[in-house]
C-alpha cells in the first residue's frame, strides 16, 4: 500500500513515515498542499494521504478541496494529522471530504486504531 | 530527585504484588512524576514522604491509588471492533424482535474502566435506534472508585479521544470542555455506573438482555472464572447475549453455555435446561 | 473564603480576558504532559519543580489570534532542545543533528502544545506557523500563565503570554 505524508514540519514528515513504513506501506512526502497536489499529477495516487492543516503555500484543507474536486483521485483516503483540535475545525475538515482525523499529539498505536477504522491496516501486522 | 531507592523497591514490589506489572530499575523518575501529584494532594513534601506514610499505615484507598498511578493504560473505543459490529448487525435486531414495544434493552458493561465501552455501546444504539436513550439503558461496573467517577462524568482527554474513536462519532457525540471532550447528555442519561466487584458476590442488578465481560476472566484462577460466569448467567436473560475478550472462552471452564459465531466473532448464550 | 467573587470587574464586555481568567499551571501541565508522552516518548515525563536554565538558550513557540491573543512559548536550553528533538525523531533521527533539524523538530513540539492550548481558549482562534529564536517579550505581566519543569533533569518553562500591553488603569 501507498501512503503520501503532507507535513510542513520534517520531523513530523519522518514520525509519520516511520510509522507507516513499519507497518510496510510505500511512502512519498510533500512539505505542503501543492507539493503534495504536484505528486498526485505525477500520477502517484495513493491509497492514503495524512494532511496537516497549517502549512505554507497551501494548507490541508485546501489540499482537501482540490482532491475531492478531481474525480480521478477519488478512491485515495485522506486522513487529516494535525494540532487543530477544536469541534469546529473537525466538522470543517469532515465536511471538505477528509474521512478521518487525527489530533497532534498521538502515538503508534493511536495511529495504528486510526488506520484499522480505515481499513487501512495490513493484516498481516495487525496484532 | 527525592525517591530514595528503598522507597523505590517498595513501590516496585507493590505494583508487582496488585497488578503483575514489573516496574524496571530506572524508573525511579516515572515513579517520582506519576505519584508526586498524589503526594501533594494528601498535603506531603514528596513522593518518599507519601511511601513512608502509606508504609507506616497501610490504607487501601490509598494504596489503589498508586498502584492505578503507575499501571493505567489507555484503552481503545472500537477495541476489537467486532464484538461491536454483532451488536447492531444481529444481537439488538434479534431482541427488538423479541421483545415488547415499552420494554427496556439492559446492556451490562462489566469492569467497563474509564468508560470508552459503555460510551462505545451508547454512540452505536444511539446512531441506529430512533429515542435509544428510552429503549436501552446501559448498565456500567467496574472495581475502581475512581474509574466509575470517569464514567459518570465522561469526560477523555486529547490521547483517549484518539484512541479508536472515529471522527464522525466524536463531533456527533462530544463537545469540548476545556483540554478534555464530555460526552453528550444523552449519551449520559443512557449509561448508568456503579462499583462492583466481580469476584464477589454481586448487586442485585438486570436482567440483563447483553453482558461485555471482556478481558476480565484471564486474571482470574478457574474455580473464580467459574463462580463470575454463573453470577452472571444469574443476572441474564434466558435468551441474552455475553460477550468475551477475544482470548477467553466459556469453553473447558463452564458447560452451560452455547457459542455463537456471529461474523468474525463468537457470542455466549445460555443453553437451556443447563 | 467570604467574599464571592461575581466576575463583573473583569468580565465586563469593554474589558479582554488575561490567560489567567481562561487556564491555570495545571491545564498547561496537563497538555505538556500528553505531549511529551505521545511525541518524545511513553515514559518522556515533566516533573513540575523548577530549575535554573543555562545562558545559552533557543526559544520556540506558536500564537494564537482570536479572543485571547499571544504566544505559547517553549524555552530550555539549547542542547536540551538538541535531546528533545532527537528523542523526538527516535530511530528516524539522522547521524547529525542539523541546526534546522532542532528548530523544526522543537517547533513541531510548540505547535502541538499550542494547538492543544488553543483548544481550550475561548474560540474561534488561528494558530500560526512555529517560530524559533528569542522569546516574544512578556507584554503584560498580569497576562502570563507559566510552569517550570525539568526533563530528563533538565529545566523547561511553558509559558502562555499575551501579546498585548495592559489596558490602562480606570481612575476611580
Amino acid at each position: 500500500m501507498r501512503a503520501l505524508v503532507i507535513d510542513d514540519s520534517r520531523a513530523m514528515r519522518r514520525i509519520v513515515t516511520g510509522i507507516l513504513t513499519n507497518l510496510g506501506y510505500e511512502v512519498r512526502d510533500a512539505g505542503h498542499g501543492r507539493e503534495g497536489l504536484d505528486v498526485l499529477d505525477e500520477g502517484w495516487v495513493p491509497d492514503l494521504a495524512t494532511i496537516d492543516w497549517n502549512m505554507p503555500v497551501m494548507d490541508g484543507l485546501q489540499f482537501v478541496s482540490a482532491v475531492r474536486s478531481n474525480p480521478a483521485w477519488r478512491r485515495m483516503t485522506m486522513m487529516m494529522v494535525t494540532s487543530e483540535s477544536e469541534h469546529t475545525q473537525i466538522v470543517r475538515a469532515l465536511a471538505a471530504g477528509a474521512h478521518e482525523y487525527m489530533i497532534k499529539p498521538f502515538t503508534a498505536d493511536a495511529f495504528r486504531d486510526k488506520l484499522a477504522l480505515l481499513g487501512l491496516l495490513p493484516q498481516e501486522v495487525a496484532l | 530527585m527525592s525517591l530514595t531507592a528503598t522507597s523505590f523497591d517498595w513501590v516496585r514490589e507493590l505494583v508487582r504484588k496488585e497488578s503483575a506489572i514489573v516496574l524496571q530499575p530506572g524508573k525511579e523518575y516515572l515513579v517520582e512524576a506519576r505519584l508526586l501529584p498524589i503526594a501533594r494532594q494528601m498535603g506531603l513534601a514528596d513522593v518518599s514522604k507519601l511511601v513512608e506514610t502509606v508504609r507506616v499505615r497501610p490504607d487501601p484507598e490509598n494504596t489503589r491509588r498508586i498502584v492505578e498511578a503507575l499501571t493505567t493504560n489507555e484503552t481503545s473505543w472500537f477495541r476489537d471492533g467486532d464484538p461491536f459490529t454483532a451488536l447492531t448487525s444481529t444481537v439488538v435486531p434479534a431482541l427488538l424482535a423479541a421483545r415488547g414495544a415499552n420494554e427496556r434493552l439492559q446492556i451490562w458493561s462489566a469492569a467497563s474502566s474509564s468508560g470508552q465501552e459503555p460510551y462505545t455501546i451508547a454512540m452505536l444504539l444511539d446512531d441506529a435506534l430512533p429515542n435509544a436513550a428510552s429503549r436501552v439503558s446501559i448498565t456500567a461496573t467496574d472495581l475502581s472508585r475512581e474509574m466509575v467517577q470517569r464514567t459518570k462524568a465522561g469526560r477523555f482527554s486529547q490521547l483517549e479521544v484518539n484512541r479508536g474513536l472515529p471522527a464522525p462519532m466524536l463531533v456527533r457525540h462530544f463537545q469540548r470542555a476545556g483540554t478534555e471532550w464530555e460526552v453528550s447528555p444523552t449519551l449520559r442519561r443512557m449509561v448508568t455506573a456503579s462499583e462492583c466487584n466481580l469476584a464477589a458476590p454481586l448487586p442485585r442488578m438486570g436482567p440483563f438482555d447483553v453482558v461485555y465481560l471482556r478481558n476480565v476472566l484471564i486474571y482470574f484462577d478457574l474455580p473464580t472464572k467459574q463462580s463470575i460466569l454463573r453470577r452472571v448467567r444469574d443476572l441474564m436473560r434466558p435468551d441474552g447475549w455475553l460477550f468475551l475478550g477475544a482470548a477467553e472462552t466459556t469453553l473447558g471452564v463452564d458447560d452451560s453455555w452455547e457459542r455463537v459465531v456471529i461474523g468474525r466473532s463468537s457470542a455466549y448464550r445460555p443453553l437451556k435446561g443447563a | 473564603m467570604t467574599s464571592t467573587d461575581t466576575g463583573q470587574r473583569r468580565r465586563g464586555t469593554d474589558v479582554r480576558p488575561v490567560i489567567t481568567d481562561l487556564m491555570d499551571e495545571d491545564t498547561i501541565l496537563a497538555v505538556a504532559g500528553d505531549a511529551w508522552i505521545s511525541l518524545v516518548g511513553e515514559d518522556e515525563v515533566l516533573v513540575p519543580i523548577p530549575g535554573d536554565l543555562p545562558g545559552d538558550v533557543l526559544s520556540s513557540w506558536v500564537d494564537v489570534v482570536g479572543p485571547w491573543t499571544g504566544s505559547v512559548v517553549l524555552t530550555t536550553g539549547r542542547a536540551t532542545a538538541e535531546a528533545l528533538s532527537r528523542a523526538l525523531l527516535r530511530e528516524t533521527a539522522p547521524e547529525v543533528l542539523e541546526v534546522e533539524d532542532v528548530e523544526d523538530a522543537f517547533g513541531e513540539i510548540a505547535n502541538v502544545v499550542g494547538g492543544s492550548i488553543k483548544a481550550a481558549l475561548p474560540g474561534p482562534s488561528g494558530l500560526s506557523l512555529p517560530q524559533v529564536g528569542h522569546a516574544p517579550l512578556v507584554r503584560n505581566p498580569a497576562d502570563v500563565c507559566r510552569v517550570e519543569v525539568l526533563w530528563r533533569g533538565e529545566p523547561l518553562t511553558i509559558s502562555v503570554q499575551g501579546a498585548l500591553p495592559p489596558l490602562p488603569v480606570p481612575s476611580s
